[in-house]
């Protein structure tokens, strides 16, 4: 190999640094932990099936359907944007390393990622949160239900796995076949990517730019979402990925990732929560109950379960559905679009009924510093941490409750 | 000179977990010594792969990126 003698410039590393290698886990976490406290700081914290459902209703309003014409248009909302500039992040972050590329699975994975996608949105309008809104954000948020939303989506994403070796044991066929691969780029090849990505960049910073003038939140959701997008991309950060390894191939890397982005969103919401940071008009009572949701303890638990097998058979929760979006993942299309087809409809015609039918006392905000106290309730959550970390650590070792 | 290669996978197109998923499959029924290598196109499989490999003890012979796309892995069973 031709030695030479000139070392890459400053930008070129800096760019390197970024670009080149795919990010740990857990700095992916941290950094999107400290976005989620930003947003919570800015207005209320991280969520992505409220993003889901706004896209939803504005497709059907746009067709005429369900009676939706009243639909907050995408553009005002705050939820919608930062899941949209989502998907833009990742789709700059695949450009600029070079890893965009449409990725066509087999038949039989475009039906499961379709699937899943409903799932989801039927476990998140039932159970109130999805893995980011009554996982990610919910548990910092200190929210009982989200405990059990958690439980939850570890008892969904067992059942699915174990629905996933079956198939592939039985049914090998479904997840194999034909599949197409469209406009990769290669070493040598595909440099108009980093050129793209350069210019949807400086188009999202325009974007944000234009809101800035009446609507500031919107302007900084716009470049927290674009952020978290690219942050995801590189880091491979996925919520189903830290539920489900241990009990694949046993890696903890994933898991680990999850809870550093947990611990940062412990800190900064109860520190907002506690001294009642960002209380304007909304008073400090509702500072406090921000993304405590009533669905303590029956709803929070069928939803975080539903949603569980729905994210493991898509093989992205609402997020890691968004930024493979983005990097040209078909499959999670299909499960994009069966999450925010089905979540409008499950809203109206499905959820509703079934609430009514489940008792009051069943379906409660469960605040827990109203029991336990700031000290026991921040304490709790990190000895949940805790202990989920021992369990990923020593399973990685002793491959106990891993399949292969 | 070219490893002789036991086994192919073809993982193309194929989403997480589905690649690792298959891969673990496969290498079950491998025995020591032999050698599978693993066509993919998901992003993700760049570094699952490598880290699987640490972890099981599994050899990685190589890795490197193909035309359209495609990702080629070629591993080594303990």
């Amino acid at each position: 190999m031709a030695e030479t003698n000139k070392e890459p410039g400053i930008l070129s590393q800096l760019f390197g640094i970024f670009f080149s290698k795919h990010w740990p886990v857990w700095v992916g976490g941290i950094v999107l932990g400290a976005l989620n406290v930003f947003l919570f700081a800015i207005k209320s914290p991280w969520g992505a099936s409220g993003g889901f459902n706004v896209w939803g209703e504005n497709v059907y309003k746009m067709v005429g359907m369900f009676g939706l014409d009243g639909a907050k248009p995408l553009s005002l909302s705050f939820y919608g944007m930062l899941c949209v500039f989502l998907v833009l992040g990742s789709f700059i972050a695949a450009l600029l390393s070079k890893e965009f590329a449409f990725r066509i699975p087999p038949k039989g994975e475009l039906i499961k990622g379709f699937i899943g996608g409903g799932l989801m949105a039927l476990g998140a309008t039932f159970g109130l949160g999805c893995s980011i809104g009554s996982f990610f954000s919910g548990l910092p948020a200190l929210s009982g239900g989200a405990i059990i939303f958690t439980l939850g989506l570890f008892f969904g994403t067992i059942v699915a796995l174990k629905y996933l070796l079956w198939e592939m044991e039985k049914f090998p066929s479904f997840s194999s076949g034909k599949s197409y691969i469209f406009l990769a780029a290669s070493a040598n090849k595909g440099g108009w990517q980093r050129y793209l990505g350069w210019i949807v960049l400086i188009i999202t910073f325009i974007v944000a730019y234009r809101y800035s003038g009446d609507n500031k939140i919107m302007a900084w959701f716009i470049i927290i979402g674009m952020l978290m997008g690219l942050i995801s991309q590189r880091s491979r950060f996925c919520i189903v990925k830290g539920f489900r390894d241990p009990f694949m191939t046993g890696e903890s890397g994933g898991s680990v990732g999850v809870m550093a982005g947990l611990l940062m969103g412990i800190f900064g919401f109860t520190i907002i929560k506690y001294f009642g940071i960002g209380v304007g008009d909304v008073g400090l009572r509702a500072r406090e109950m921000t993304w405590v949701f009533p669905h303590f303890f029956l709803r929070a638990g069928i939803g975080g379960f539903v949603f569980g097998v729905g994210m493991t058979v898509a093989g992205g929760c609402a997020v890691g559905t968004l930024w493979r979006v983005g990097e040209g993942q078909v499959k999670l299309w299909a499960s994009a679009l069966g999450f925010l087809l089905i979540s409008p409809i499950s809203k109206l015609y499905i959820v509703k009924p079934l609430v009514e039918i489940i008792p009051q006392n069943l379906r409660f905000k469960s605040f827990l510093p109203d029991y336990i106290g700031y000290p026991g309730a921040f304490t709790l959550m990190i000895f949940i941490i805790f202990i989920w970390y021992v369990f990923v650590k020593w399973n990685e070792k002793t491959g106990k409750f891993s399949a292969y | 000179m070219e490893t002789k290669i036991d086994q192919t996978l073809d993982c193309k197109g194929l989403s997480c977990p589905m690649p690792m998923l298959k891969l673990a499959k496969a290498a079950k029924g491998l025995s020591s010594g032999q050698v599978i290598e693993m066509l993919g196109t998901d992003p993700g499989s760049k570094s699952d792969v490598p880290k699987w490999c640490d972890k099981t003890g599994n050899v990685l012979l190589s890795e490197e990126d193909m035309d359209g796309g495609v990702f080629r892995f070629v591993i080594q069973k303990k």
